[in-house]
């Protein structure tokens, strides 16, 4: 790694202020991303600020029809939480699945969302079931939040506080892992929400996105059968070493069809 | 939790599971300078510059070492391995790899520079600011593609990147089989080119003590004496002032017998600098610039009878050697090819016709096996697929084919003489351990649940290394604590070889192991002896571990008689020790071994009256065996589960059954690993290595084989004192084909042809919606 | 940076640099050296110790991270001579062969354990997916796990 200076973060507005005055300056959490891009010094922050102690990004609670996780709770925690587990089962299912039990004591649902990997499976959760993501000074919806191949809406200098989920009526979560690396070549979130029907589709495409043949598809006929002959774009979707577009779209329909059979 | 009566299963396992074994990353020096590699990053180039200036100046470097360093220090090339020897006569075509590029580079990962500095980091951020100058040159990172007319050439000597044409057996025996054939069968099978990836990283740290003209050289190997030679090959230092120390090596498969650049390269730098270097690699430098293993096209062709007795089978190989001829690549696709190139059967002609092909890719060299498990592979595939065409049950053509047990000894029709065998009796077993005869309807189950299943076997015969040295020899010395030094020169990396040569001296003198040390490669002993490698060790060292028990007896006899006041030869060897009586029970007048041996008087150099030697020459052995997998396919998916592995194994007398199975199961998930999806890609146009870390190279993990289930067919050998065929191959040579044999027995099903390895999700997936339309 | 960090039940203060890792600083600078590196991209396992008492990748987590936490490493498993029982078992089993990965699978083991005292065969491969080995073939390994569990069982049960 090349050289930085590290300072845990004394609260979230001094973390902010970290942030706006060095725009080289990094906010670490889990740092199962960050951590690795600098060891291949393909990422050179000038300052780490470690946010993972901050109470301010930590807590899950139950808010009324809402279950509100803190950015910096681990994917470990999330998976074995009670309220999560009796709430949103497909939740706790989805972060109890990410990487391998070493990953998961120490990355984090906000650093995972801010980084809005192609691959990554909480994208999937959050736009899946209507999140919203609970800023320093804003509130995102999900479907404004992430923009595009590690892009989101968030500033230079705006950092996650904690991610409200709606409880859905019922979600599944389905996921196919490349051998290799364990991340997500397809995995997908399928819901019924009070707002209607969700289709989030992770790891096949180059962000995630909504499958919304598929959507309007089990508005009809709740059921795995429903989407067999839903079209999916498979020009739309990632070609690499580990498998083509026209086997991602497989892989979605499978990984769906997966997804609802387990709630039926 | 008592753990007082806890006695480990091997000697190593106590400092190994508490973390104080000592790799040689763990080594440190005082005064330590550390060093960072600078490497290639074209595929194929001409270097017309290198530019140190900034790196020199950067904080704590103390000196970068390039190709005129090498030059000015007198140092040769990376060793070739012993030259082959071509169809016409002629020799091999040898272009061997310098330790530092000089003016052009082949592939990418390739050694430019050498950086030492005060630590690590120093060396790692001044490596950065070295310019290279380069030249892009085309590059062909296929054997395809280097073959094509007009492709560019590597090295100006070996003309269509061709750098020998071998053969073996008998052209003109097979071609007239070939004419009167009712049947023939062809198919070309790629063994796809690896990374041997043991989970150690390679490192090294050397000291040069310069009053005693001294290097000392801290690095995994398989054997102290085939990385001294290489070093000193390299250097021109002699081998008496180079001391190689291994204490633990954390796997090695074939990959480090000899040494590479940087080993090289740190006894240049510590002997010039006047203090400790130490270079420690990287997963990613691993995946670049170690050797790489397999790298095969075998296409075979055979040649059956209106009743399905083989006439010969024809071969073509393509060895890929990649950019340089480096240590063991040609002598693995021609002799290792060849050698066993009949397998288990009678076959009464056989030819191989071998190329080896330059590619700018990381030079190819030994991976568990070197080409036998790949032959191993190809014939049994190449069975199954002429059973399959020509509708003939698979089991019945290996059978009416089988060497019988009364040829043996027999020799092939290219002249491998194979001791011993069963062929027709181990695959029997193996195939009512896996109740084969129950395939179809568990199929049928899996088919009502949408999987489609399929059961392969593979009847593989490999022959065990020969061994370079001319004998193997091991020597006891009696310590003054009461046990017996036993050194030796094979260096374990995983085998266990404290625990079993211990045993087998154990056992010849009666006494318990705790009694014996097994210490390989230790600097204080020059021996003659072969390193691990060709799953030689246990046969090898053990059976000169064996006649040094005896010999160890023959001395103490003597010894022995005068202590009793008896005749010699009126003594008994009872329960370890010398005895007048001849029961445990009435043992008259005794003295144990371990006693006796304590009473002695040492000479006045410490060397004790029953110090000496065993020796053994031990040639090649043929383990072999049947090994049967049943692989149910999610056609949804592509993903393939293993639902069954059975193995039964001839491996002669077995001496440490626990640690044989550690083996065969090592062997068979690395076997799986290559079935299923280990593969080194190189991108065509760039040249860039595409597949450079675990993200994409897809290693076996737990659950890639949940089961295996072992027994043995043991016939033992007569080529050793101990009966006993190597094990350390024999995983992999078993598994490629019983797992290709069920996956194509299953993809055949439904219409697919025949597919090269690796059977990933998604290319399964892809034959299988090809033939569904 | 200073830091303090408990290690093996010994609480040190300690000087590094804001990047060194944790690996590093157990390896270099307080010489446990039985914690291995086997890759760059967090995949192998190798590394793996037990921080606040679970089991992360020590070479993914500064040691700056750890200012204030509680580090076992294999070095710090056993109970004087008294191995514990994944210890134990990893030989019985024949578990490890060249043991490069042994110290981090145990550390695995231990954890997978503390939360499944009696794995299922799929709980046991989830809780080592993120540890290699290329000697043993695995199979030993499992056995070993749960050789340890019924080991711990008893342990446990005798003690109750």
């Amino acid at each position: 790694m090349y050289p930085f200076t590290y300072e845990r973060a004394s609260s979230l507005q001094h973390s902010v202020q970290g942030l706006r005055s060095d725009p080289e300056a990094k906010l670490l959490a889990g740092g199962m991303t960050l951590l690795p891009t600098m060891k291949m010094r393909l990422a050179a922050p000038s300052r780490l600020i470690d946010i993972a102690r901050l109470a301010d990004l930590r807590g899950i609670t139950r808010e009324g029809n809402t279950i509100v996780i803190g950015a910096a709770q681990r994917h470990c925690e999330v998976a074995a939480d009670p309220t999560v587990r009796a709430a949103i089962p497909a939740l706790a299912e989805l972060a109890g699945h990410i990487g391998d039990p070493q990953v998961r004591a120490r990355g984090t649902l906000g650093g995972s969302i801010a980084n809005n990997d192609p691959a990554a499976d909480y994208p999937a959760a959050l736009l899946g079931l209507d999140a919203t993501v609970i800023t320093d000074r804003r509130s995102i919806a999900a479907a404004d939040f992430f923009l595009g191949l590690f892009t989101t809406a968030l500033e230079p200098d705006e950092i996650i506080r904690a991610v409200r989920f709606a409880l859905p009526r019922r979600a599944a979560y389905a996921k196919f892992a490349q051998a290799a690396s364990g991340y997500a070549m397809a995995g997908v979130m399928v819901a019924q929400l009070d707002a209607g029907i969700r289709v989030a589709v992770t790891g096949a495409g180059p962000g995630v996105f909504r499958w919304r043949e598929a959507e309007a598809a089990l508005a009809g006929k709740w059921s795995s059968d429903a989407i067999a002959g839903c079209a999916l774009d498979a020009g739309a979707l990632n070609t690499d070493l580990h498998g083509s577009a026209a086997y991602r779209a497989q892989l979605v329909r499978v990984m769906a069809a997966q997804a609802l059979d387990r709630l039926n | 939790m008592n753990t007082a009566t806890f006695t480990p299963s091997r000697v190593e396992d106590l400092r190994l599971v508490t973390g104080r074994g000592r790799y040689t990353a763990d080594w440190n020096l005082p005064g330590q300078l550390h060093a960072h590699m600078v490497r290639s990053d074209r595929a194929h180039a001409l270097v017309r510059g290198i530019d140190t200036s900034a790196a020199k100046a950067s904080p704590g470097v103390v000196a970068i070492l390039t190709a005129d360093d090498v030059k000015a220090a007198g140092y040769t090339d990376i060793p070739t391995g012993a030259p082959v020897k071509t169809a016409d006569g002629s020799m091999q075509v040898k272009c061997a790899m310098p330790v530092l590029a000089t003016d052009r580079v082949r592939f990418v990962g390739q050694p430019i520079a050498m950086v030492i500095a005060e630590s690590a980091r120093a060396a790692q951020d001044a490596a950065e600011q070295i310019m290279v100058d380069y030249e892009d040159l085309v590059s062909v990172t296929s054997m395809d593609a280097a073959r094509r007319p007009g492709a560019p050439e590597l090295h100006g000597v070996a003309a269509g990147n061709l750098s020998a044409v071998a053969i073996a057996g008998d052209e003109a025996a097979v071609a007239a089989a070939f004419a009167r054939a009712t049947m023939t069968t062809t198919l070309s099978m790629d063994s796809q080119r690896l990374a041997v990836a043991p989970m150690e990283l390679r490192a090294c740290l050397v000291d040069y003590d310069a009053s005693a003209d001294r290097y000392t050289v801290y690095t995994p190997t398989q054997g102290m004496l085939g990385m001294r030679g290489s070093l000193s090959q390299i250097s021109g230092v002699t081998g008496d002032k180079i001391q190689v120390i291994a204490e633990d090596v954390g796997g090695s498969f074939g990959l480090r017998g000899g040494s590479a650049s940087e080993q090289a390269l740190l006894m240049l730098a510590a002997r010039r600098l006047g203090k400790p270097v130490k270079w420690v690699s990287s997963r990613s430098e691993h995946f670049t610039s170690e050797w790489h293993g397999r790298a095969l096209r075998l296409i075979g062709h055979i040649a059956l009878d209106a009743q399905h007795n083989i006439l010969a089978i024809r071969w073509e190989h393509q060895a890929d050697l990649g950019a340089y001829t480096c240590y063991f690549q040609a002598f693995i696709g021609t002799r290792n090819l060849s050698v066993t190139m009949g397998g288990v059967y009678r076959i009464p002609a056989l030819f191989a016709r071998q190329e080896l092909i330059f590619t700018n890719t990381a030079p190819v060299s030994a991976y568990r096996g070197a080409g036998r498990p790949d032959i191993a592979y190809a014939i049994e595939r190449l069975i199954d697929q002429a059973a399959a065409e020509h509708g003939i049950d698979p089991v019945e053509l290996r059978r009416r084919n089988f060497i019988p047990n009364d040829a043996f000894p027999y020799t092939t029709a290219n002249g491998t003489v194979y001791d011993s065998g069963d062929f027709d009796g181990t695959m029997s077993k193996a195939l009512v351990m896996a109740d084969y005869a129950g395939f179809a309807a568990r199929r049928d189950e899996a088919a009502r649940r949408g999987k489609l299943r399929g059961i392969g076997f593979g009847c593989y015969l490999e022959a065990s290394g020969a061994g370079g040295a001319p004998k193997d020899v091991v020597r006891a010395k009696f310590a003054a604590d009461g046990r017996i030094d036993v050194f030796g020169v094979t260096g374990s990396s995983g085998q266990g070889h404290e625990t079993s040569f211990a045993q087998i001296v154990a056992d010849g003198l009666g006494v318990s192991p705790a009694a014996i040390r097994y210490r390989a490669s230790d600097p204080s002993q020059e021996l003659v002896g072969n390193g691990t490698g060709g799953s030689r060790s246990l046969y090898g060292a053990g059976s000169a571990c064996k006649m040094l028990a005896a010999r160890i007896l023959e001395l103490a006899r003597a010894a022995a008689a005068r202590a009793l006041d008896a005749a010699p030869e009126s003594l008994q060897y009872v329960d370890g020790g010398f005895q007048t009586g001849s029961a445990t029970s009435d043992p008259g007048k005794r003295i144990g071994l371990l006693e006796l041996a304590g009473k002695l008087a040492r000479s006045a150099d410490g060397a004790h009256p029953l110090d000496c030697e065993g020796e053994a020459v031990s040639g090649a052995t043929f383990p072999n065996g049947c090994h049967v997998a049943e692989v149910e396919i999610d056609p949804q998916t592509g993903v393939t589960e293993v639902i069954a592995y059975n193995a039964v194994d001839d491996l002669g007398t077995v001496i440490s059954p626990q640690l044989v199975q550690g083996q065969v199961h090592g062997g068979v998930l690395q076997g799986a690993g290559q079935v299923f999806g280990e593969q080194i890609i190189y991108d065509d146009d760039t040249g860039q290595l595409l597949t450079g870390s675990f993200m994409d190279y897809p290693m076996p993990r737990v659950g890639w084989v949940p089961n295996i289930r072992n027994d043995y067919n043991p016939v033992p050998t007569t080529l050793n004192a101990l009966g006993a065929k190597g094990v350390g191959e024999s995983g992999c040579s078993g598994s490629l084909p019983a797992l290709v044999n069920a996956m194509s027995a299953a993809l055949r099903s439904r219409g697919v042809p025949p597919m090269n390895m690796p059977f990933t999700p998604a290319r399964v997936w892809e034959a299988l919606s090809e033939r569904a339309g | 940076m200073n830091l303090e960090l408990t290690v093996n039940g010994k609480t040190q203060s300690m000087q590094c640099e804001d990047r060194t890792l944790l690996v590093d600083l157990l390896r270099e600078q307080i010489g446990l050296t039985g914690t291995h590196v086997g890759c760059d991209t967090s995949q192998c396992g190798c590394c793996t110790v037990h921080l606040d008492g679970q089991a992360v990748k020590s070479c993914t987590v500064l040691a700056a991270q750890a200012d204030g936490s509680s580090i076992t490493t294999i070095e710090g498993l056993a109970h004087g001579d008294a191995l514990h029982p994944v210890q134990q078992a990893f030989s019985a089993c024949h578990g490890l062969q060249c043991g490069y990965c042994t110290p981090g699978m145990i550390m695995a083991s231990t954890d997978l354990l503390r939360r499944h005292p009696d794995p299922t065969d799929e709980q046991i491969r989830e809780g080592l997916a993120g540890n290699l080995c290329r000697c043993t073939g695995y199979v030993n390994i499992v056995a070993a796990v749960k050789q340890a569990a019924s080991l711990m069982r008893a342990a446990g049960s005798q003690s109750a």
